[in-house]
Parts: structure tokens; sequence; C-alpha cells
């Protein structure tokens, strides 16, 4: 008789993640996946196809996670500098809490398996849904310059990411030791937003 | 709805590639008794998959062997 149990699918997701991430997906396979876990490859099996389906079941789990964390207490009714702010916020938290979920989210988009993935989840939609009202909102308010979208992204957000990866390394530019501080984010927002509006 | 773990069999194999028009396929996809079969000939054991309300291990061993290839159920 097979039971399901939940504390070994969560691991088998955890060591996943970590061997994904140490590895690449080439480096991964499921017998190696079975082992860490302590597993027969029989139970790892009777919970995903293959290797992909593995991939893309996991790849959704975080993907989820980490688009409730984007949105949590945002709303697209915000004022766009207060709703930049908030996205700043939780998206440099998520990355500290989960910055293994973060490097595994980061190879997942750049696969193949990215459109799969974000295609399965209907929250995605909706996230994007609210995204573009927070920007159309923005645009309507007159707090935003009309630009094209990835130029707009590449400012409201690409300062944000080249902090956390100073951060999440532990240094800057020339080895220099770096810790991500409220303050030093603010700097850099102000700036963004001093960009951002007309 | 969530498959019934108790009707999926694992099994490792030496099924080395799965074309449209294969035999495994053929007779996997079209046997009234199997809900869904998947092989991942990526891995080492070539680990077959195969959703049977019906069906048991033994069953399944002899459709394969009788196809000309080893099989053998993973516990």
């Amino acid at each position: 008789m097979r039971i399901r149990d939940i504390d070994k699918e969560n691991l088998v997701i955890e060591i996943a993640i970590d061997q994904i991430v140490r590895d690449g997906f080439q480096g991964f396979s499921m017998n190696k996946l079975a082992k860490a876990c302590s597993i027969s490859v029989a139970t790892l099996y009777i919970y995903y196809k293959d290797k992909d389906d593995l991939i893309q079941k996991i790849g959704a789990k975080v993907a989820l996670k980490f688009l409730g964390g984007t949105i949590k207490d945002f709303s697209p009714d915000m004022s766009f500098e207060t709703g930049l702010w908030k996205q700043w916020e939780n998206r440099a938290a998520f990355t500290m809490k989960y910055p293994k979920e973060v490097a595994f989210f980061e190879i997942i988009k750049h696969s193949p398996h990215a459109e799969a993935i974000l295609d399965s989840i209907q929250e995605f939609s909706d996230f994007r849904a609210i995204m573009k009202q927070f920007i159309d909102n923005g645009l309507k308010n007159k707090e935003l310059i009309p630009m094209s979208f990835e130029a707009f992204w590449s400012i409201a957000y690409g300062p944000l990411y080249t902090l956390l990866n100073f951060h999440t390394e532990g240094k800057s530019l020339g080895g220099k030791p770096f810790v991500l501080t409220k303050e030093i984010m603010k700097e850099a927002f102000q700036a963004a937003v001093k960009a951002l509006k007309p | 709805m969530e498959t019934d773990l108790q009707k999926i069999h694992i099994f490792k194999t030496n099924i080395d590639k799965i074309y449209p028009d294969c035999a495994i396929n053929t007779t996997l996809s079209n046997h009234q008794d199997i809900q869904q079969w998947s092989v991942d000939c990526e891995d080492i054991d070539r680990v077959l998959r195969v959703v049977s309300e019906k069906l048991q291990p033994e069953i399944i061993i002899s459709i394969i062997n009788e196809l000309g290839h080893e099989c053998q159920e993973l516990a």
C-alpha cells in the first residue's frame, strides 16, 4: 500500500532545487535525486513522469511562491512610487529569505521550460494583469513617462536586481564586501523613480 | 483529479526510444486498460510508468517482454 508522504515530497523538492542550482539541468538526474533523498527510484516516478515533468512541476511551485511574495500587500491602485517601492521591498525580502529558490527560478526562466511552466499557472495571467493595471494607472495619473516595456522594466527593477546580486554574492565590484541595507536600496530606488517620472 | 497511487506501476526497462509508430507506442496507447503511460528514455533505468486500474504488474511485464524488451518492476 502506497501512502502519500508530504514530508518526503517536500524533501524531494528541496533536494531537487539544491541539485539543479548546483549542477544545472544537464548534471541532474532522477537516479541521483532518489539516492540523495534515500528513496527508491520507483517512488520518485510515482510522482513525476520524468525529469522534464519534475522540473516543470517544481518550477511551477516555486514560480507561484515567487509571484505570491511579489504582490504581498501590493495593490495596483497604489500611487506609482508607493507601489513600486512595495514591489522592491517584496522582491528583496523574497530573495533574501529564499536565495536557492530564486537561483532556481533564474535557471528556469532562461530555459526552454519557462513558457510551459508559466502557462501552467493560472495565477501568472492574473499577476500580469495586475502589473499592467499598475503601469496603466501610473501613465494615466502622469506619474510615469511612456516608454517601451523593456526600457521601463530595466529602469524600474534593474537597479534592484543588481544590488540583490551583489548582496547574494556578498561582494560588489572589485571584491568589496557588500550587504544590502534599506538606505542603499532607497538611494537606488529614488534615482530609478526620478528617471521614470515625467 | 489526482491519480490513485495504487494504480501507478513503475518498471525498469531497456526501451531506448519511443517513435510515434513504434510497437510500444501503438500497443500501450491502444490498450483499453491503460489510462496513461510514459517512458523516461533519458534515465539510465529507462523507467516505464503505467497508470492502470485493472492491469497487474505481471501482465504489463509480459506485454513489454512480448514486444522484445526487458522489463522488471521497481519497488
